[in-house]
């Protein structure tokens, strides 16, 4: 699925990466692919693929939601954003909604303390939340 | 190999080069506890339990895993020591299920025999219990990953010493587990009945499997009178 010629085991997050950007999240047979390419063990694969937050074991909806939960910007209260975004999608965290529109994760800091609370959508940052904008950009997703 | 002086708790004592601060102690009669580290395996530092105070270090340090060197001064049992381990298993224990009572390691386990003799009392710290269920697909072995202090000392026995790789590390922070592949229940198909990790285990995590009744089989025993 993805060429492996010549790659090495330090190879192997920026492979995962790619296949993230390619297929949209990492398929098993991929990772079991990967595996024997690199020799490594399966579970090794898996568990640098479930370390990281911005890689996908699981299909992705076409929008992906990424709640900052770290310290910072639950002090401004993104519990009420991570609310508000359950409500307008219906799906709660790690979860993707039944038609694909959304995945909802939350995740850790991602630089924007300074303007909590902070998220992203796909791959853009969004600061300062409050449940009205959330709806805001909500709305706009395709 | 060259001489290598250190003093430990006053004492001056000599090592020598490549030796850790642990393998310096023990040769000298001095006990550090250890959890994650076993000679067999490759030091990973991974619990913190065995850690001293030197002299000039800005934080204690590992001794499992940090080699002597020239003219350090080490203290094994200080107060600062003594309360760190202490605090670490505390921390261990805060997530860990709890029923020693009920538990088949029970006295053979390293976590309590540690827990006991760091005289750790009741829990302090009131967290999240980890609970998960019991793995027994496996004809040889089974997991009960709620007494898993993740020493990582299976995954380890598994990759050096039988060369299996059969598990990994997966998921991250309180999350974190030792999986089989994709996080399924190990089965006879990835292992193969060599026992090494089961030995390597202290906890209650890895067992062998138990029959019922197995202590009936043999003979009969007829009294006549
Ligand atoms: S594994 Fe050890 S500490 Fe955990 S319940 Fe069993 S005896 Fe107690
Ligand atoms: S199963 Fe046992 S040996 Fe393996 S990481 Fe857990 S406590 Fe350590
Ligand atoms: S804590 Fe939320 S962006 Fe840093
Ligand atoms: S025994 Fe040294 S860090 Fe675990």
């Amino acid at each position: 699925m993805i060429p492996t010629q010549g790659k090495k085991q330090e190879d192997l997050l920026i492979l995962l990466e790619e296949a993230q950007n390619k297929l949209g999240y990492l398929p098993e047979e991929l990772m079991a692919e990967l595996a024997k390419s690199l020799d490594m063990s399966i579970s090794d694969v898996y568990g640098v693929a479930t370390f990281y937050s911005f890689l996908s074991t699981k299909p992705q909806g076409r929008n992906v939601i990424r709640i900052c939960k770290c310290l910072p910007c639950l002090l401004k209260n993104a519990q009420a954003i991570i609310e508000s975004v359950e409500r307008e999608t219906g799906i709660k965290p790690g979860e993707t909604a039944p038609d694909g529109k959304f995945s909802f994760e939350l995740t850790n800091c991602i630089g924007a303390c300074d303007e909590a609370p902070a998220m992203m959508l796909n791959n853009e940052v969004h600061v300062n939340l409050t449940p009205g904008k959330i709806s805001q950009i909500l709305k706009a997703c395709k | 190999m060259g001489e290598i002086t250190v003093t430990i708790n006053g004492s001056q004592l000599s090592g020598s080069e490549g030796m850790t601060i642990l393998e310096a102690a023990q040769e000298n009669g001095i006990d550090i506890p250890t959890l994650c580290h076993r000679p067999e395996l490759t030091p990973i530092g991974a619990c913190r339990i065995c850690v001293v105070e030197v002299e000039g270090s800005r934080t204690l340090v590992g001794s499992c895993h940090t080699p002597i060197t020239q003219g350090m001064v080490i203290y094994t049992h200080s107060p600062k020591v003594l309360e760190t381990r202490k605090v670490i298993v505390e921390l261990l224990l805060a997530s860990h299920c709890g029923s020693c009572f009920m538990c088949d390691k029970a006295n053979v386990c390293e976590l309590r025999r540690i827990a006991a003799d760091l005289e750790v009392g009741l829990p302090r710290f009131r967290v999240r219990k980890r609970y998960y269920p019991i793995e027994d697909v496996s004809p040889y072995i089974v997991r009960d990953l709620t007494k898993c202090i993740l020493c990582r000392r299976c995954v380890r026995a598994c990759n050096e010493i039988k060369k299996a790789r059969v598990f990994g590390i997966a998921y991250r922070g309180f999350d974190s587990k030792v999986v089989v592949d994709f996080d399924q229940p190990i089965d006879k198909d990835v292992c193969q009945d060599c026992d090494v990790c089961i030995s390597f285990c202290p906890t209650g995590a890895l067992s062998r499997v138990k029959k019922l009744g197995e202590e009936k089989k043999g003979k009969a025993l007829v009294i006549s009178s």
